[in-house]
Order: structure tokens, then sequence, then C-alpha cells
């Protein structure tokens, strides 16, 4: 029974480290940017449905509907005013601009909302289901199927979409995008705007069961980075794959060693893929 | 040869990469409804002159002008929508996109109501039923002939007037070769105006009403493709063995 337990938590981190990845994969394959203010737009969203509860009372649900044109809106508008400018830049000139934007981002939260953890507590709380010995807290599964749906609406947007096609023409051939009249500034943005809400959304999911604190930014970075290395890069699968590997290796691996180790167990998985397998679970060699 | 006036008429450009002028003053005419061919060694700058055409490189001299109005500096976008479609050398499919994508794709910068796309896609269907039968495939598990056609499909999905096709017949066996020509033909007597780069100069003449020869950036000789088949130079230069 406590490995059946232990799956299902895997699994329901597993999906939320999906919806983390997806966004920053996304970014990171058409663009080739590694945004590294996604970790603060995850803890901005965090916020944004912590305020949302306690102001207006509206539901984590709820403040989805507005968490993703808002963070879309951001998204979209950080890149076309500020990344546009050096995206023809190496690859190292836009990690330094979102490191320098993340600073200044993630110490204005500090700012505003101290370093202090807060915690969204719902009221009623939502309970817990029980299944003979196991155990299933409801905000958890609530959080894992919107964690599902939303990485499932962007794969559905990418594949069937006019503009999800035009942002996958882009990442595979820029030029012969910009043949078919594709205005390829324009999608950058649009794919940074989807990264955006993406995070934004994941950050109102993760209120429901985490803490909320500036500095968890730097974590939620650190598991994007590890599910796209595992995944492979650039692919919504890759992050659904890469998501639920790492959450179930991380919650099996608590169980074996120790839940001290889990983070530790992450990083080793890291580096053993970069070594063996860099092109991830789903990668394709030399797709880049 | 008819008066009328040209379709797409370019008055001396230049263009090039950086600092590096590869195309020196060019003058070009095409009528409607007419196939051109441009031929001439490598590196004698028919590609970027097809490049600048399609606005993926900007011209730093000379004009273009599309049924009377100026297209110079004009990006891709508008060129396209002018009705210019190019289908690059190489084809530059979306090779992990399937063939029903890559054809969409083709049709991007048209806001017309979904019949009007499924109408065209059928008909790019009707005139490659390989495609068809791949349409769900990932384009770039096609086979170098299949790649092609699609190629040329996605460039008709834009609905154009003129279609640019750059090294048509590159890699390609002779029977392919063959029927993507029967399939130009088609589309040329549905009043599609081409202009194709070919290496194989006797294809190219055949196919074609008129031709340019390019050379180190120029056109060197241009004229009525059956005279250019006559020519004792275009043969001595092109057709080597062929020359007596």
């Amino acid at each position: 029974m406590l490995g059946f337990q232990v799956i299902l938590n895997g699994l329901v981190l597993g999906c939320l480290y999906a919806c983390i990845a997806a966004g920053f994969s996304l970014v990171w394959g058409v663009l080739n940017v590694i945004n590294l203010m996604h970790g603060s737009f995850i803890v901005l969203g965090s916020y944004l449905a912590w305020g949302a509860y306690n102001t207006l009372g509206f539901g984590p649900w709820t403040t989805l509907l507005i968490a993703a044109p808002l963070f879309f809106t951001l998204g979209y508008a950080v890149q076309r005013g500020i990344l546009n400018r050096v995206i023809a830049a190496p690859v190292l000139v836009t990690l330094t601009l979102t490191f320098g934007l993340d600073l200044m981002l993630n110490n204005a939260m500090l700012v505003a909302f101290k370093a202090d953890y807060r915690r969204m507590i719902l009221d009623p709380p939502l309970g817990t289901w029980s299944w003979g010995e196991l155990v299933v807290p409801v905000d958890r599964v609530i959080a894992m199927l919107f964690a599902l749906l939303l990485t499932l609406a962007l794969y559905l947007i990418l594949r069937r979409s006019r503009i999800g096609r035009a942002i996958v023409a882009v990442r595979l051939d820029r030029e012969a995008a910009r043949l078919m009249g594709v205005d390829v500034p324009s999608i950058y943005a649009t794919a940074f705007g989807f990264g955006a809400a993406m995070a934004g959304c994941a950050g109102v999911l993760l209120a429901m069961i985490f803490p909320i604190s500036p500095i968890s930014s730097g974590t939620y970075l650190g598991k994007a980075f590890v599910v796209c290395v595992l995944g492979g890069l650039g692919s919504v699968p890759g992050a659904v794959v890469g998501g639920l590997f790492l959450g179930l290796v991380e919650s099996l691996g608590a169980l074996a060693f120790g839940p001290e180790h889990a983070v530790t167990l992450s990083f080793t998985l890291l580096i053993v893929f970069l070594i063996v397998r860099p092109h991830g679970l789903l990668g394709k060699r030399g797709f880049e | 040869m008819s008066a009328a006036a040209p379709l797409l008429d370019v008055r001396g450009l230049e263009a090039g990469y950086g600092e590096i002028t590869v195309l020196w003053g060019i003058d070009l005419s095409l009528r409607a409804g007419e196939i051109t061919a441009l031929v001439g060694s490598n590196g004698a700058g028919k590609s970027t002159l097809m490049r600048t055409l399609s606005g993926l490189i900007t011209p730093t001299a000379g004009s273009v002008e599309w049924e009377g109005r100026a297209l110079q500096g004009a990006d891709p976008k508008d060129i396209l929508t002018a009705g210019i479609a190019h289908v690059p050398e190489g084809r530059r499919l979306f090779s992990a996109m399937n063939v029903e994508d890559n054809l969409l794709m083709g049709a991007y910068t048209r806001r017309v109501p979904q019949a009007v796309l499924a109408r065209d896609l059928e008909r790019v269907y009707t005139i490659f039923p390989k495609l068809h039968e791949r349409r769900t495939q990932a384009a770039g598990t096609m086979s170098g002939g299949e790649q092609q056609m699609c190629a040329i499909g996605r460039g008709l999905m834009s609905a154009p007037r003129l279609l640019m096709i750059d090294e048509l017949s590159l890699g390609l066996s002779p029977l392919l070769v063959e029927q993507l020509v029967e399939a130009l033909k088609v589309l040329n007597q549905e009043g599609l105006a081409i202009l194709v780069v070919e290496q194989d100069v006797v294809t190219a003449l055949e196919l074609s009403t008129s031709a340019y020869v390019m050379d180190m950036g120029r056109i060197v000789q241009s004229g009525v493709s059956a005279d250019l088949m006559r020519d004792p130079a275009i043969r001595r230069a092109y057709l080597g063995a062929l020359a007596e």
C-alpha cells in the first residue's frame, strides 16, 4: 500500500512538473532563450492566486482564467519590448538579460511580499479521499488535473491551431517560416507569452499545495531545467514524460533514501542524462 | 511576343550578403502565364536572385515592379501576399511536421474560410496524389521527389500568380523530374507564371518559353528558349558533349 501511495504522490508531483517545464521548454526550444525568469513567473502566479483568494474570494480554478491572459500579456510585452532586441545575440547575452530581469522581478517580490512563507488556506478545506489505506488529498488531485489540462491545451494549440503551427515552423526552420509570410518577432513574442502563461498558471496550481515565497523561484527553475533535460527539449510530450519521470524518481527516491535526498537525486539524474543521453528521453539527436 | 506589360519587371537589381555584392545589375522581365527559366553555373547568383525577389535579402539598388507596383525592399510576407511564392533550394520543408501541416503553412498569410483552404488542399492532392497518401506522415521522412512535390504544393497553397522554384530537379530521378515538369505545365496552362532555376539546361529550356543565362551575378544572355537551345555558345558552355 505504501508503494501505491508513493507512486500516486509521484504522479501528482510529475504532472505539476510537466506543467512547470512545458512553457520553459517551449521558450528554450523555439527562441533558444533560457528564460531564467520562469521560476519567478511561477511564484508571481502563486501570489496572484493567494491575493485573489484572500481579497476577492476567487478559488484557484477561477484565478487560472485571469492568470492565463495576464501572464501571456506580460510575457508578450517582455519579449517584444526587451528580449527581441537581443534575440540574434549569442545565447549568453539573452541568458544574462533574463538573469538580470529575474533579479529585478524576484527582489520586487521580496519587497512587496517579504520573504515570509505564505499559504493559501482554502476554507472550507477540500479534505481528502481515502480508499482503504490509500489517502489522497483532494487539492492535490485537482491541481494535478488542471496541470494536465493546461499542458494538453498547450499541446493542442501547438499542433492544431494556425498560430501554433507557425510557432513550430519557426522552431524548425526560421527562414522557411519567413518565406511562408510568418512575422518571426511576433511569433517569438507569442511563444514567450505562452511560456509565461504556463508559468503563471502553474504557480496558481502550486499555491494550492506548497507555501509561497520568492525564494522558491530557484527551486522551480531547477525542476524545469531537469525536466527539459530528462524529457528532451522543445516538445510538450517531452515535458510530460520528463515531468512524470522526475516526479516518480523523486517520490520513490524519497522512500528509499529519505526525503532529504530527493533534490540530490534529481540533480544526479540530470548529470547522468547529460553524460549518457543529452537529447533526453523523447528528444531527437541533432534536432536543434 | 505580346506587347502586354510584364508581370514582374526587374531593373538594375543589386544585392548581396553584408559587404559582398552578388548581383550586379540584374534586368529581367516575366510575363503573365509564361514559364521562364534561369540557368547558369554554380555560384552564378541564381539563388541569390530568387532570395532577393522573395524578400529574404533586401536589395541595395535597382527596382522590382510587380504589375506596376514597386516591390523592392518589401518583406517576404508582403511579397507573398502580392502573389509571388518561392520554393527554396533544398525544399526547406518543416521536417517534423506532417505533409498537410506543411501545406497549410503555405497558406499561412491567407485569411480565407476553411472551405477555401480545404478546396485548395484538394487541388494540391489532385496534382500530386502521392501527397494525399502521405498527408499524415512527417515531411522529413519522405523521398526527395515527394518532398519536392510537397514544397511545390506548399508554394501553391498561397494561391500565387508567380511560382519561383529553385533547383527543381536536384537529386531527383529523371522519371520524377518528368512528372514534376508535366505537373508544372498543367499549372502553367491554368494561368500560373513560373520562374524556374534549373541545373539541367536541356530540361530548363524545353520546359520554358524564354530563358535567362546568368554568370558571375549578371544576366549574360536571354531570349526565347528554343533559340537559346540552338545557340552554339550555350551548347558549348552547358551541354558539353552534345555540342558538335
